[in-house]
């Protein structure tokens, strides 16, 4: 078993909860959520994020405006949908059940038949 | 020191080196690659590059003067490779859901356990997608399909057709993703005409030349054959199956080909073309060999102006094609319309005709080449002066020749693929060529100026009255031919207007002969001698040297076979005229054998407004020859009661004379005995009955001795046989 894999499989799960979760905050640009979620320690690359938000605002759950810049070209502003609001609030019930779950087995170690770790 | 070019990225002109460019045309190139199959993927990847775009920006305005490598180079790490992609991406199965409801997508060789359905397929489709939805289905290559269709229509009565249309309407479509590793492109690289050899031989890694004589040599040599089958009788290289139908066959299928197959654009493309692995590395390969490639052509021509400005056209081709690849695949797909296959119709046609003019040129050039060559052994006798000939040998060589080269080594080079880098060679022939031209135009200036002017000379033969009442008009017995003369095996003598050549003489048979009603009551013969010349007094010496001496034995007046002029005397069209008076009740008599006069003149129409030919070998005269005349008041008049001149023609072949002949011998004609003293009694009466005096004893004895000779006392015998 590779480590690598499952650890980025237990990335990959969440990373969709993560991006909806700054965008619900407020409007934001790619660049933008790229850098709040290294803040978090969660590092993720720009190659990802686009086609992850283009497949989430081809969902109907994010919608974007163009917003003119002088620096360069014009950028893309995502916000949060309704149904993209509803969504995230059942990822976030799964994850708090999941969070509670994963807590809750990974620190019982002494109630378990068997030799103790 | 490197090499700066400007790039129109989104909507800013970004100074970039070169090779920095070429790296982020890679990197670019593998994002399309990955994301080939996701439903938004232009979408995403104009993100990226919008990305991209905005950090060059802002690199710039901090006093950068241009993008490096590293710059590129850093933004790709912070933005991440296709590859790095995989370890942050959604597994397919997980989050499929959002995806595969709202787009459908079919993405065949990820999924091979997903029961397949048929679809018509929206981005790889001419007309309706048919073809290529089947192929996909069928994991095959589309052109295989398409041309299996286009057989069956053609073949089976349009049957295909209406399996298409029932398959176009009943099934759905998609957009479908290549399937195939390899499939049949045309390589728009080293093409010559739409890059369908190049194509083939990309696919089968073959050399270039190879497909490209297989299609143009058939054809070739199916023309070239066909020009000589018909000039030379005797000539068969073999079957016109191999060099006439098959050559036809693969023109038509090249334009099949044409229509079907697209061309190979994008560095994907190109490698589905070779059927090589069509991941990163590779990509990266061929967009780099593509630009070495340029550039090295680009070094190798040079600092000319003119080379500069090609250079510069290629770049923007380039520049545009680039722009084609990266705005879309709307735009690559455009080239597989319908509006494509009729724009290849219409460019073969286009091609075709005006390979058939040139073509047509070209072959009238190479007769004129032959019958130039032809008509050496004549240059003694119509070529005078230094000038002349060496006028005559340029337009040969330089006019008609040089074209034929041109061609011939421009096909030649068009089938090896070849570039020609510089245009020496199309100037030097250019320029010889019209050397050729100027020497043609003066060289018919000069010929035309020899004869200019037409002179006669005329002269009263002796004649001694017959002792009977008729003449006879032949050609002399023994007919002269020259050893060898025969002129590429042909046999002129009938034909045309002299009947021997060789270096010291040429024998000329141009001569006529008017009969006309005589003043008074005697025969009189005279003779007029023509030629042309430059001026009025050459024209008649040389008239004057034409040697034609008629010879008398009694009633048969012999006419030489013709006359021989040397080289020195140069053949200036000279004609003898041959005009024998008959005085009314008179007879006259003209053999056939002065059939094998030719009279030949070129003269003006009476208001001087053009030339025309005289070729007339009898048939304009007042007579023909095999028939018994009387001179009366009115004219001659045919004492031949089968009216065998009418139907009687310029007789073609001799052998038909026996048979002519017994036609009068069978037909019953009145022949009154006793009549032939009446004949003399009463010369002014035309009789209606042919006499035949097959030894007839009361024939007056001067003329029935000469029986054996004389042709009136034995016409229509059978033993009478005048030419050979």
């Amino acid at each position: 078993m590779n480590i690598e894999n499952t650890q980025s499989q237990m990335r990959k799960g969440i990373l969709e909860f993560c991006i909806l979760s700054i965008i619900r905050r407020g409007e934001a640009y790619p660049s933008d959520i790229v850098e709040e979620m290294k803040a978090a320690n969660l590092h993720i690359l720009e190659g990802t994020l686009y086609p992850l938000l283009t497949r989430l605002k081809n969902a109907d759950m994010l919608t974007y405006r163009w917003v003119e810049s002088n620096s360069g070209p014009p950028r893309k502003y995502f916000s949060l949908t309704a149904k993209g609001l509803d969504f995230y609030k059942e990822l976030e019930a799964t994850w708090n059940e999941l969070a509670n779950a994963v807590n809750a087995l990974a620190h019982r170690t002494k109630e378990m038949g068997g030799p103790a770790n | 020191m490197k090499k700066i070019i400007n790039i129109n990225f989104h909507g800013r002109v970004i100074p970039i080196e070169e090779t920095a460019y070429e790296i982020l045309k890679q990197y670019v190139e593998s994002l399309r690659v990955y994301f080939a199959k996701e439903e938004g993927k232009d979408e995403i990847i104009n993100d990226i590059e919008s990305r991209f775009a905005e950090l060059f920006s802002e690199r710039l305005k901090k006093d950068a003067t241009c993008i490096t490598d590293e710059d590129v180079n850093a933004i790709i790490v912070s933005m991440g490779r296709p590859e790095d992609f995989e370890q942050d991406e959604f597994a397919q199965s997980g989050a499929a859901e959002p995806r595969t409801s709202q787009t459908g997508q079919q993405s065949a060789s990820s999924e091979p356990t997903e029961s397949r359905r048929l679809f018509r397929s929206e981005n790889d489709k001419i007309l309706g997608g048919v073809c290529g939805g089947l192929a996909n289905y069928l994991r095959i290559d589309p052109a295989i399909v398409r041309i299996l269709f286009a057989l069956i229509s053609f073949g089976g009565f349009g049957a295909g057709v209406l399996i298409y249309i029932i398959m176009w309407i009943a099934v759905p479509s998609r957009n479908l993703a290549t399937n195939i590793r390899k499939r049949l492109y045309r390589n728009p690289e080293t093409k010559v005409i739409a890059g369908v050899a190049s194509g083939l031989a990309a696919y089968f890694h073959i050399a270039v030349w190879i497909p490209r004589l297989l299609f143009a040599l058939p054809l070739i040599l199916g023309i070239i054959t066909s020009i000589f089958r018909n000039t030379w009788f005797g000539f068969d290289p073999g079957p016109v199956f191999i060099t006439g139908g098959f050559g036809g066959t693969l023109f038509i299928t090249y334009v099949i080909l044409w229509i079907v197959l697209p061309e190979a654009q994008s560095a994907s493309e190109k490698l589905e073309m070779r059927g090589e692995k069509v991941d990163l590395e590779s990509i990266k390969n061929t967009i780099k060999g593509d630009l070495d490639g340029f550039k090295g052509r680009a070094k190798e021509m040079g600092d000319e102006i003119r080379d500069r400005a090609q250079q510069f056209g290629a770049e923007v081709k380039k520049a545009s094609q680039q722009f084609a690849t990266e705005a879309g695949p709307a735009v690559r797909r455009g080239s597989s319309g319908f509006a494509h296959a009729i724009g290849v119709l219409f460019k073969a046609f286009f091609l075709f005709i005006a390979g058939i003019i040139v073509f047509a040129l070209i072959m009238a050039l190479i007769s004129l080449l032959f019958s130039g060559v032809g008509f050496l052994p004549f240059r003694y006798y119509l070529l005078s002066g230094f000038w002349q000939n060496l006028l005559a040998w340029l337009v040969l060589l330089l006019f008609i020749c040089i074209p034929i080269l041109g061609v011939i080594t421009w096909l030649v080079r068009r089938i090896m693929g070849v570039r020609s880098r510089s245009n020496y060679l199309g100037i030097i022939f250019g320029g010889l060529w019209t050397i050729g031209l100027i020497s043609l135009v003066i060289f018919v200036a000069t010929m035309v100026n020899n004869f200019r002017t037409r002179a006669s000379v005329e002269d009263d033969l002796p004649l001694a009255q017959p002792l009977g009442n008729t003449l006879v008009v032949r050609e002399a017995l023994g007919k002269i031919s020259y050893e060898g003369s025969d002129w590429f095996g042909i046999n002129w003598g009938h034909d045309a207007p002299f009947f021997g050549l060789n270096q010291d003489s040429v024998m000329m048979s141009t001569v006529r002969i008017n009969v006309v009603r005589s003043l008074d009551s005697s025969y009189h013969l005279r003779r007029v001698r023509f030629s042309r010349g430059g001026d009025p007094n050459y024209a008649k010496m040389l008239a004057g040297q034409i040697q034609f001496e008629p010879l008398q034995h009694d009633s048969i007046l012999s006419l030489p076979q013709g006359f021989a002029i040397t080289p020195g005397q140069k053949w200036r069209n000279q004609q003898v005229l041959v005009i024998v008076d008959i005085p009314v009740g008179k007879r006259i008599y003209i053999d056939r054998s002065v059939d094998d006069y030719q009279w030949f003149d070129i003269n003006l129409n009476e208001r001087r407004r053009g030339w025309n030919m005289d070729w007339n070998q009898n048939q304009d005269y007042s007579w023909s020859s095999g028939v018994m005349y009387v001179m009366t008041e009115d004219g001659l008049k045919s004492l031949d009661r089968n009216n065998r001149e009418n139907e009687e023609d310029q007789p073609q072949t001799r052998s038909d004379n026996r048979y002519r002949y017994q036609a009068p011998a069978d037909s019953g004609k009145s022949r009154p005995s006793g009549r032939p003293e009446k004949l003399k009694r009463q010369p002014a009466e035309s009789k209606p009955a042919v006499p035949k005096k097959q030894a007839d004893s009361t024939a007056p004895p001067s003329a029935s001795r000469r029986m054996e000779i004389d042709p009136v006392e034995s016409y229509g015998s059978p033993i009478y046989i005048l030419s050979a």
